[in-house]
């Protein structure tokens, strides 16, 4: 901005005697150099308090006498009490700077220590997965072709099983407006839109249902808990895109028509909830992976003897098994852990 | 040399005695004490220099305390707290560091 531009201006008059002949050693007239920088080069170069100075120069011409102790006491106490309070303030600077850390290195070895946890379990659960798959491929290997396809089916069917087909994509999003850590707010997509959406989409004839890559299996709960939307107790995030394999025409209709139609008509048009539908020529989900088998049953008591114990030990667990290998094994067995009586069967065995 | 003196008894009591600082004060805590730090090191300067006075070290010391504290104070009513602060602590860094050298000069004469 100020840069001059070189040549003839540099001879004009520059203001002040200082433009001529020799550089004039007068500060006042001219501007200096650094004149735009005279506060950093009051910082630097005269970083002494000039107090110092001044005192000096005057116990030097004796205008200043022998101070009185009265004047000794009142600096000994300021000295002291400044002392207390910079050694205070120092310590209190120090000390909770230490507990804090101490905390953090509690809650991060903790963390560390349950994730480590957490992958084993994981591992465990993957190991012991691919056992029960492997023991029932063998069982229902040796059973007969109507047997096998019957079982795959029923995997299908209950979940178990990846999928890919023709089908639809129904993308549903919350409204822009929407609070995100009010879970109340109805700009948000609710646990009960997606269970409205997804159970018009199983009545309209889909054959397998997943939302954000989760499986809807015919035990799987849709609820929320806080702000997230949890399917098999796995918390989903925003936006939800629900994936069906079917027949994409009749379940688009579905979707226009009925309960389901108001509500999604509902959400778009009151809540400024994003709700995209778009029929897929391939669509693939995942499979929910084993489910706990909770109920078995061998049909018509078609089996011979020896596979009736091999069902029994592949699917229970081993204080069940024990009793029933003990007791005399009519043609059906049944097999129920205690924890769920009555609750829904995730059948794969008990095809009828 | 009865500042220096009392400062010192202050260390030391404030070291044994162990004093909590009031909660409000505590942001001021950071500032204070480098504020603390240019007296001192001014102090230490003058007295190389051979114009130490005791009277004079005790003022800049309770002035800059108070006036740091007061800026920083200032600037958080303003909402540029941490600006301010930072703006204190340069000026008074490079302060340290010009008086730190002319120490070192005094001393080791280089």
């Amino acid at each position: 901005m100020t840069a001059r531009p070189p040549g003839p201006q540099d001879a004009e008059p520059l203001p002040g005697p200082a433009a001529h002949a020799e550089p004039a050693p007068v500060p006042a007239a001219g501007r200096r150099p650094d004149a735009s920088m005279t506060l950093l080069t009051e910082v630097d170069r005269s970083p002494l308090d000039p107090g110092y100075a001044l005192v000096a120069h005057r116990r030097a011409t004796g205008e200043k006498g022998r101070r009185s102790p009265a004047r000794a006491a009142v600096l000994l106490v300021t000295a002291a009490v400044l002392g207390i309070g910079v050694t205070a303030a120092a310590q209190t600077l120090l000390q909770p700077a230490a507990s804090a850390q101490q905390a953090r290195d509690v809650l991060e070895s903790s963390i560390v220590e349950r994730n480590d946890a957490v992958a084993a379990l994981q591992q465990d659960v993957e190991e012991l997965s691919a056992q029960i798959a492997a023991l029932q491929s063998r069982l229902v290997g040796d059973a007969d072709g109507p047997l096998r396809a019957e079982v795959e089916a029923g995997a299908v069917q209950a979940g178990q099983l990846p999928v890919s087909g023709p089908g639809l994509v129904v993308r549903l999003s919350d409204a822009p407006a929407a609070v995100v850590d009010d879970p109340e707010d109805p700009a948000r997509v609710q646990d009960l839109d997606l269970q409205v959406v997804v159970n018009g989409l199983w009545a309209a004839g889909a054959e397998a249902i997943a939302i954000n890559d989760q499986r809807i299996g015919p035990t799987t709960a849709i609820r929320s808990a806080g702000s997230a939307v949890l399917v098999d107790l796995v918390p989903l995030t925003n936006p939800y895109r629900v994936e069906v394999v079917g027949n994409a025409p009749a379940l688009q209709t579905a979707l226009t028509q009925g309960d389901v139609g108001e509500l999604l008509g509902a959400l778009r048009a009151t809540y400024g909830i994003g709700v995209d539908v778009s029929a897929q020529d391939s669509v693939s989900l995942p499979g929910a992976g084993q489910a706990t088998l909770r109920y078995a049953e061998v049909p018509d008591g078609a089996l011979p003897e020896p596979l009736v114990s091999p069902t029994a030990r592949a699917t229970t667990d081993p204080g069940t098994l024990r009793e029933q290998s003990v007791s005399p094994s009519p043609p059906a067995v049944a097999a129920s852990t205690p924890d769920a009586p009555g609750a829904g069967a995730d059948d794969e065995g008990s095809g009828s | 040399m009865i500042a220096v003196f009392g400062l010192v008894v202050g260390v030391v009591a404030g070291l044994v005695l162990q004093p909590t600082v009031p909660a409000e004060l505590q942001p001021y805590l950071p500032i204070a004490v480098v504020a603390a730090l240019d007296a001192i090191f001014g102090g230490v300067r003058a007295m190389l220099d051979g114009i130490f006075d005791d009277r004079v070290f005790l003022t800049s010391f309770l002035s800059n305390v108070i006036v740091a504290g007061l800026i920083v104070f200032l600037g958080d009513q303003l909402g540029v707290g941490s600006q301010l602060s930072t703006a204190v602590v340069v000026v008074l860094g490079i302060r340290i560091f010009s008086n730190a050298a002319a120490i070192r000069r005094h001393l080791f004469k280089a």
